[in-house]
């Protein structure tokens, strides 16, 4: 019995090694999710946080219609942001991968270059592009035409600078699952009688479905949880879940109730993202296409 | 120009790539039922020309006729061939049936006919069972087998093979050489066969080509080949050779006398050759014999020269011998395992007879 219980010099070393995962995650994620999952049961008062255990913040959330909308509307949102970025996404990473040569690593780096300005001056920078006086509009003024009342404080610009925003995640994470793709497999599947798009669909989008998902993870989740971009260009009508959220931690100070929509947001991310995963048979995922010997 | 009657022409192929000519002014055809090799190092423009018969590389020049129809601008999904591929090139997201079938899905062929063109090919391949396990849960021999039934499940017009082989252990490849002439054999389709190995393409084949610089050397019967070879290429690179090279002293009958850094051998004259021109001289290893010094030669025909053994490596049925003769050079010959007499370190004699070895005029590039 004793023997068995007998930690190696391995086990220890193993041990040391996962210890700086297990304290980020502790307290990076498990320690403020359980604060959160708290406060979400206790009440707000006068900016203060009381300590009676109720359902209360829950009930509000899921009963008000104005809350139910917003979630809804932040939905739609976070899907519609993937679809594009990964619709967009893919030809982009799909030429880098396939026909980048040594170039590739600039050329991802490239796509990720807005990030090198921080997200305040690119959700700006897209404001002052859409916006009434922006580059848009004043040129279709000045062309004489009427200005694009679409993208001027809408749910569309949000949309629009979102996508923007998130492109590059979905590319990375594409761009990744390409490089440890066998493209020749796609010979194989030329001679065997499949045209390019029968190819695509047999063997390259399955077997890179796992890249992809992780891609629609990136995205979808920060999506949810945007705050800046529809603030900056949906507008005063254009607010999504994320601000109202935002807004129980600063103006009105219901904390308590802004836990329950932490909570809620979590829970609505973790789920897209357990279905997504589910979508993944790891059989038939591949991963690599190539065969190792044994 | 007639075409029809060919299962695969190639008429003046050729392909460029920058500054290298891969493949040169290739024709040739292979007719219905036969396995063809295309044999040359690497870099000799065999892959490519595979390649451009699969439609996977564009000819630059020339034309590609299958089963008597243009196919020279078709792409490969049109053009009604198998191919096996060096690295076997399964879909690793799809179970052996999946990918064996995926030809005729292709091909949209109705799910019964799909079905027992599948059960016919497993049992051609002997798979049986092994539908619905993934690839990477099979041995290296058995991915070769099932990327042999996808090549022929939709019973192509012809099946090109890439180095099929190459991956294989040595155990394997003998197994597969023997199981792949049975497979040729039941189903009349030709076979294209790309590989360096002069072996496989021996054992294999009923016709070979050698290709050398993007250029056939030679095209024939594989006896002939091995047998009469054209050019100095085709002699050293099949069989294993003995190859000597020597200025031309005297000339009498067939036969010119050469000087072999000092040694004087008897060696069929080659056309155009006189007193004074550079030959080289391939002589097969299992061409020669190996004995004692002080036993008297066979026939009076015969070379001989003294030599002391060096080295004996068993082969099984027989044994390479390595010796040095009286100039310091190596040779080696091939004979049987257990000859009486002579052990390493021995004097020995080493004979062949002149006209059994290849004599070729020397050109500058060998």
């Amino acid at each position: 019995m004793a023997a068995q219980l007998r930690l190696t010099r391995r086990d220890l070393k193993a041990m040391a090694l996962s210890l700086p995962g297990a304290l980020f995650l502790l307290f990076f994620l498990f320690l403020p999710l359980v604060t959160i999952v708290i406060y979400s049961f206790w009440r707000s008062e006068n900016y203060t946080m009381i300590a009676d255990w109720n359902l209360d913040n829950y009930i509000t959330l899921l009963t008000t219609r104005t809350y139910l909308t917003f979630i809804f509307r932040s939905l739609v949102m976070s899907l519609s942001v993937s679809f594009i970025c990964l619709v967009y996404s893919w030809p982009v990473a799909y030429f880098i991968a396939r026909y980048g040569g040594r170039y590739r690593l600039i050329l991802v780096l490239l796509t990720a270059a807005p990030f090198f300005t921080g997200i305040i001056l690119r959700v700006t920078a897209m404001q002052q592009i859409l916006g009434p006086i922006g580059v848009l509009n004043m040129f279709l003024t000045n062309m004489g035409l009427a200005p694009l009342k679409l993208l001027m404080y809408t749910n569309y610009a949000t949309a629009l600078g979102l996508v923007y925003l998130w492109i590059p995640f979905m590319v990375l994470a594409i761009y990744l699952s390409l490089l440890t793709f066998d493209f020749k497999l796609l010979d194989a599947a030329m001679i065997n009688g499949a045209g390019p798009l029968r190819a695509f669909i047999e063997v390259t989008w399955p077997l890179n479905w796992i890249g992809t998902c992780i891609g629609l993870a990136l995205v979808f989740i920060p999506t949810f949880a945007a705050t800046i971009t529809p603030k900056f260009l949906g507008g005063v009508n254009g607010a999504l879940y994320g601000n109202i959220l935002a807004h129980q931690f600063g103006a009105t100070g219901t904390w308590a109730l802004g836990s329950a929509m932490g909570v809620v947001l979590f829970a609505i991310s973790s789920l897209f993202v357990y279905i997504i995963f589910k979508t993944v048979n790891l059989n038939r995922a591949g991963y690599t296409g190539k065969l190792d010997g044994e | 120009m007639q075409t029809s009657a060919h299962a695969l022409e190639l008429v003046e192929v050729e392909k460029q790539f920058g500054p290298v000519r891969a493949v040169d002014n290739v024709s040739f055809s292979v007719e219905k039922g036969e396995f063809f090799a295309l044999l040359g190092p690497s870099g000799s423009g065999k892959t490519t020309l595979l390649r451009i018969i699969a439609g996977l590389e564009s000819a630059g020049k020339g034309s590609v006729h299958i089963g008597g129809r243009d196919v020279t601008r078709k792409p490969p999904y049109a053009r009604g061939i198998g191919m096996v591929f060096q690295d076997f090139l399964l879909f690793p997201h799809k179970t052996v049936g999946e990918n064996i079938s995926f030809p005729l899905k292709m091909k949209k062929m109705p799910a019964a006919r799909q079905k027992e063109q599948l059960d016919w090919v497993l049992e051609l391949v002997r798979m049986k069972g092994f539908e619905d396990r993934f690839p990477n849960q099979l041995s290296g021999g058995q991915k070769q087998r099932v990327a042999l039934a996808r090549g022929l499940v939709a019973r192509p017009d012809i099946l090109l093979l890439d180095e099929p082989l190459a991956n294989l252990d040595r155990e394997l490849r003998k197994e597969m050489e023997v199981e792949m002439r049975r497979f040729q054999a039941e189903i009349d389709i030709p076979f294209v066969y790309v590989t360096h190995n002069q072996e496989e393409a021996l054992t294999l084949s009923n016709r070979v080509a050698v290709m050398k610089d993007g250029r056939f050397e030679q095209v024939g019967d594989k006896l002939e080949l091995y047998e009469a070879p054209a050019t100095a290429f085709v002699a050293s690179f099949l069989g294993l050779n003995n190859t000597i090279v020597g200025q031309v002293t005297a000339q009498e009958g067939g036969l010119s006398t050469i000087d072999w850094k000092g040694i004087r051998l008897p060696v069929p004259t080659p056309e155009g050759v006189g007193v004074g021109d550079s030959v080289q001289y391939y002589l097969r290893s299992e061409k020669m014999h190996i004995g004692p010094l002080e036993d008297t030669p066979e026939g009076a025909d015969a070379t001989r020269l003294a030599a002391r053994l060096r080295d004996i490596i068993f082969k099984g049925q027989y044994s390479d011998y390595f010796v040095i003769v009286e100039n310091g050079e190596e040779m080696v010959i091939s004979d049987v395992p257990d000859i009486k007499g002579i052990t390493i370190g021995d004097q020995v004699a080493v004979s062949w007879l002149p006209e059994d070895g290849f004599a070729f005029a020397a050109k500058g590039d060998r």
